[in-house]
Order: structure tokens, then C-alpha cells, then sequence
């Protein structure tokens, strides 16, 4: 099974090395999506189907933290798996996300801790990366 | 904490924001040239919370030619845009990574989106307003330099009093 991606990051860089990390991860990926912003995550989700959601917290026009609270509060989103991918560091606040049922990833991250969250979350087994690809990935980067 | 002690977060913070994330490493001394290259640009970052204020990074040409090459594993120079936001979020990560240190890990900030202005000769930063920053860093990294300041509305003895 295949599964759809959308990453919600303000930073185009760091939507790039997201997406980076995930074609890189041997997860078995449908259609990765971006957004640059919560309206815009909300105006994908309304016409494409996403199994899982990697969101930043601290963005323009809706937080993560906003969306996360939108979705939760739609029968048709309240279930999606939700990443959050940022530099929060307050203990508080990442409590409170837990709460929500979303997971927690730590800009900067490395791809092998992304994977691990993604197969975590979403229970999905990743397919056996390529030579090349297990040599990037332990490469001891951090993104 | 102390303003010495501030001063090692800061660099810590940078040091390990612009190895994880960009992996550029800090050099050890710098010379007289690195030192004097000019600063192209600065990414701000404000935030809000226990305490207020603004971070400001500032780059050399070669820092922000080389983070946003790195960052997106690219072998050419990603587009100016490209550059500049590199940037941006390098100054939200490594904002993000200090906050906890100053105010504790239980203290809540919300951040602003990192903004970009071009060097012009005046100071980086709206906070730049309100007085000198209350730390800086220079660091050399590769053959180019950064250089971080914070600025704080509240007074120092604000930040004293909100350490767990």
C-alpha cells in the first residue's frame, strides 16, 4: 500500500529536505503534496486524499497548532496522522500536541528519526532502501 | 544565568543549528579577511512569550550561498530566493533551540516568521531599535562568518527572574 504525503512548512527549503528525506526513506510513497501555510494545507486536504501530515507549528496565515485543532474538529479529518516537524522545544506545548494524537519530530532531525516516527504512526513496514540510499542514509546527516 | 553564560547558549545554538541543519562547521580563528567581509544580508526572527523580543542572524555571501547548496544537497547555487529562506529558517531553528535555555523548558514562545532584509548599513532587526542586543556571537564558518545578535524588550533582570 502506498500512502499520499503532505508536508506544511513556511520554509520551501525545508519542504524540500522533507520531501528529500522521504523519497530517501524506502516508505512505500503515493502523491507527496506541499503546502506553505494552514489555509493552504486546508485547500489541499479539500481535493486531495493525504494519509499522513508532516506540519510545522510557528507559520503566516494558520499555525500548525490551528490546523491541528480544525482537523481534529472535522469528522472527515479527525483521524489523519499528523507529524509535527519544528523547532518547539517547550515541553508544555509538545504536551499539549500530544494530547491532540499527533506525533512530534525536532528540527533539525535526522532522516533515519523521521522514518522511524512515519513507521511509528502510520504502521506502515519500509521496503529496503537501495545501496545508495542506505549509504546517504547513514550518513550520520542531520536535516 | 549570567551574560557570559548567555553567550554560550547562543553559540551553541548556532553552532549546532548551522552543523545539523546546514552542515557547515564552525572554524577557529578567523582572520583579519574573514572578519572584514561584508555582511549581505540578516534573517529576524521575533518572539513572544515569558520574554519578548528578536533574534537576528546575519551572513557573509559565502554562508548564504553555501547553507542553501547544502541544505537542499544541490551542487550549484540555489536561486536567491532559495538562498535567502535557507537563511530564514536557519535563524527560526536556532531561535527555537534557544529559547528553552533562557526561559526554561516549560515556558511557551510563539515565533514570527523569519524575515529577510538586505544589508543597507542600518541595523538588522526591528528590536535593533530598542538598544544594543543583549548577546552576540561571531563565529567563522567555512570562509565566511555569521553573525547572531539577541535583543530583549524586557530588561536583563527580567531574564534573570524567569530561569527555573
Amino acid at each position: 500500500m502506498q500512502f499520499n504525503v503532505l508536508v506544511v512548512d513556511d520554509s520551501a527549503v525545508m519542504r524540500q529536505m522533507i520531501l528529500r528525506t522521504l523519497r530517501m526513506s524506502g516508505l512505500p510513497l503515493g502523491e507527496l503534496h506541499e503546502a506553505a501555510n494552514g489555509g493552504q494545507a486546508l485547500d489541499v486536504l479539500r481535493t486531495a486524499w493525504v494519509d499522513l501530515m508532516l506540519l510545522d507549528i510557528n507559520m503566516p496565515v494558520m499555525n500548525g497548532e490551528e490546523v491541528i485543532d480544525h482537523l481534529r474538529a472535522d469528522p472527515e479529518t479527525a483521524d489523519l496522522k499528523i507529524i509535527v516537524v519544528s523547532t518547539e522545544r517547550s515541553d508544555a506545548r509538545i504536551e499539549r500536541l500530544a494530547a491532540k494524537g499527533v506525533a512530534f519530530v525536532h528540527k533539525p532531525f535526522t532522516p533515519e528519526s523521521l522514518r522511524d516516527v512515519i513507521v511509528d504512526i502510520t504502521g506502515i513496514s519500509h521496503e529496503q532502501p537501495a545501496a545508495s540510499e542506505i549509504a546517504l542514509l547513514g550518513d550520520g546527516l542531520d536535516f | 544565568m549570567n551574560s557570559l553564560q548567555l553567550q554560550r547558549s547562543l553559540y551553541s545554538a548556532t553552532a549546532s543549528t548551522f552543523e545539523e541543519l546546514a552542515l557547515l562547521c564552525p572554524s577557529g580563528d578567523m582572520g583579519v579577511e574573514q572578519r572584514q567581509l561584508p555582511l549581505v544580508g540578516a534573517a529576524s526572527v521575533t518572539f513572544d512569550g515569558p520574554l519578548r523580543g528578536e533574534l537576528v542572524l546575519s551572513v557573509t555571501d559565502q554562508v548564504l550561498a553555501a547553507a542553501a547548496s547544502n541544505m537542499l544537497a544541490l551542487d550549484e547555487t540555489p536561486a536567491a530566493a532559495l538562498r535567502r529562506d535557507a537563511v530564514c529558517e536557519l535563524a527560526n531553528v536556532i531561535c527555537g533551540s534557544l529559547l528553552p535555555h533562557v526561559a526554561g523548558r516549560r515556558a511557551m514562545f510563539r515565533l514570527g516568521a523569519p524575515r529577510w532584509r538586505a544589508a543597507d548599513g542600518s541595523p538588522a532587526g526591528s528590536m535593533a531599535a530598542f538598544g544594543a542586543p543583549v548577546s552576540e556571537v561571531l563565529m567563522g564558518l567555512e570562509d565566511g562568518r555569521v553573525e547572531v545578535s539577541l535583543f530583549l524588550v524586557n530588561t536583563w533582570t527580567s531574564v534573570e527572574g524567569v530561569l527555573p
